[in-house]
């Protein structure tokens, strides 16, 4: 069973087309405190590779990320 | 370090890009204010730190204060400046809204190209710490994701997967497929991330039975709209790397204006290497493809009024006018121009990198407002634009202004125009 993780904030990035989804999840890490966790679901596939390249690159850390039908859910931890 | 120095280092920025052509640029403009009406920045907002002239401006009277023997002993009779963080600030704000539509070019007497005047601003905010930090996060997201592409690699595939079972549905061919790094292949495809882009175009292949393949990499580039040019190398160096790896013979950038400038335009001069490969944009391509007879369009399939939006990189800037409009005409019954159109068309306000910058999302709407006033005028209910960044603007101003349209790729309306192939 996947251990369930409690985000601090959730976003919907649903029909947001890149770079929407990383820009959306920059300007929103900043509103978690710094260990704290950001849920964002996306439905652009680009996103698999554009959110965990946005995070490596800024020095968060995707923890998770899920995939649904057509339905990607992250969990981006806020790192510093 | 002193004040002094480091104002010095920075207005060293401008001597070392100083060519014939910047000269000219910081020498010639009259201040006749003829650029001013041109820009829908400055129409949309009255501010005159918006107009064209009054951006480059900043960098000039940088350039006299250092660089002119009487901005070094009385820069005030010239109105020199130095580049303080009052000077810094303003071209932050006045350089990173520009869209570069050089629609200001256009109309200017001496063609003074505002856009590269603010390309030495970019170069002068990069040096003082004080790039766009969402297009800096943006490009370095991409460079990290070229390093990194065995990582990506199997989601990139599967997410294809699905998308190649739509190409199949749509073709009626189970054999219908995504190539992806076939060597040898005619035509490499670089698409936008997302399969939206990758879609239409596979069945317009499929349908012209084109030999080609699919990038692993995305055609938006933030480096160079963060006016840092070694950085879009770097994250165009990843297509073309893999262009030669492949051997393929051309590439085929999407609907993506700014891509297709920086490989067309400028990466030979970065690289200062000649391209083994033929760089070739989509709406070329496809024109190209219907001109031979490879594809078939259905004549005049759709009812409803349609319209056309010049994106500035394709038309203005690329040249591309009467080949997009050939293919929307020929599906579309009703079709009406907008005015003005092509070169003198208006920017859509979506341009430059604006529409990643939550902070110029009012901004950006705002001075979308001229596009708006175009697109009522021709009451068309269908706007199509080869360009995802005036997409992406188009559908805010439709949603802010109501104004009841649907926003259509050329991929999308030729890919669904087609007539089957026997
Ligand atoms: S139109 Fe050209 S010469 Fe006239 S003010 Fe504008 S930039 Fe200067
Ligand atoms: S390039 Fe376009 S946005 Fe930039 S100053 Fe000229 S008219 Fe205005």
């Amino acid at each position: 069973m996947t251990e369930e993780i409690k985000p601090d904030l959730e976003i919907d990035l649903k029909g947001l087309l890149c770079p929407l989804p990383m820009v959306r999840v920059s300007q929103n890490i900043s509103k978690i405190p710094v260990g704290g966790v950001l849920k964002a679901v996306a439905t652009d596939p680009g996103s698999l590779a554009d959110i965990p390249s946005w995070a490596r690159t800024t020095g968060n850390e995707v923890l998770r990320v899920d995939k649904g039908d057509k339905l990607y859910t992250f969990y981006v931890k806020r790192v510093k | 370090m002193a004040e002094k120095t480091i104002n010095r280092e920075l207005a060293n920025v401008i001597n070392v890009r100083l060519n014939r052509q910047l000269l000219y640029y910081i020498d010639i403009c009259t201040r006749c204010g003829l650029c001013k009406d041109a820009c829908h920045q400055y129409v949309a907002t009255g501010d005159v730190t918006y107009l064209p002239a009054y951006r480059a401006e900043l960098i000039r009277r940088v350039y006299k204060k250092y660089f002119t023997r009487t901005g070094r002993f009385m820069p005030s009779l010239i109105e020199g400046r130095e580049p303080d963080d009052r000077l810094l600030d303003e071209l932050y704000r006045t350089t990173y809204a520009c869209t570069g539509c050089r629609r200001c070019m256009y109309y200017c007497p001496f063609s003074i190209d505002t856009t590269w005047l603010l390309g030495v601003a970019k170069a002068m905010l990069l040096e003082a710490g004080r790039g766009s930090p969402i297009l800096t996060e943006l490009a370095g997201a991409a460079v990290m994701k070229g390093e990194n592409i065995d990582l990506f690699k199997d989601v990139i595939l599967e997410s294809l997967k699905d998308t190649e079972k739509e190409v199949q549905q749509i073709t009626g061919d189970a054999s219908a497929q995504i190539p992806v790094e076939k060597t040898g292949a005619q035509a490499m495809y670089v698409a936008l991330a997302g399969t939206h882009t990758i879609l239409p175009v596979a069945v317009i292949f499929h349908h012209a039975r084109l030999d080609w393949t699919l990038s692993l990499f995305e055609a938006a580039n933030y480096g160079y709209f963060l006016g840092d040019n070694k950085l879009a190398k770097t994250i165009a160096d990843r297509i073309v790397d893999e262009a030669k790896r492949l051997q393929v013979t051309q590439i085929i950038l999407s609907e993506c204006g700014h891509a297709y400038r920086v490989m067309k335009f400028l990466y030979e001069a970065w690289a200062k290497e000649k391209l083994p490969f033929e760089v070739k944009g989509i709406v070329e391509v496809m024109h190209e493809l219907v001109e031979s007879g490879k594809i078939k369009l259905k004549k005049d399939s759709i009812a409803e009024a349609v319209t056309y939006h010049d994106p500035c990189q394709v038309g203005r800037n690329a040249g591309f006018y009467e080949e997009p409009r050939s293919l929307v005409k020929a599906v579309s019954r009703d079709y009406r121009e907008m005015t003005p159109n092509r070169e003198k068309n208006w920017c859509c306000g979506g341009g430059g990198g604006v529409v990643a910058e939550p902070a110029m999302d009012e901004f950006r709407l705002k001075t979308g407002m001229k596009k708006v006033e175009q697109i009522r005028a021709t009451g068309a209910r269908i706007v199509v634009s080869p360009c995802e960044n005036c997409r992406l603007q188009l559908d805010g101003l439709n949603e802010k202004y109501n104004l009841n349209i649907k926003i259509s790729s050329l991929m999308d309306l030729v890919a669904d125009n087609l007539v089957a192939q026997k």
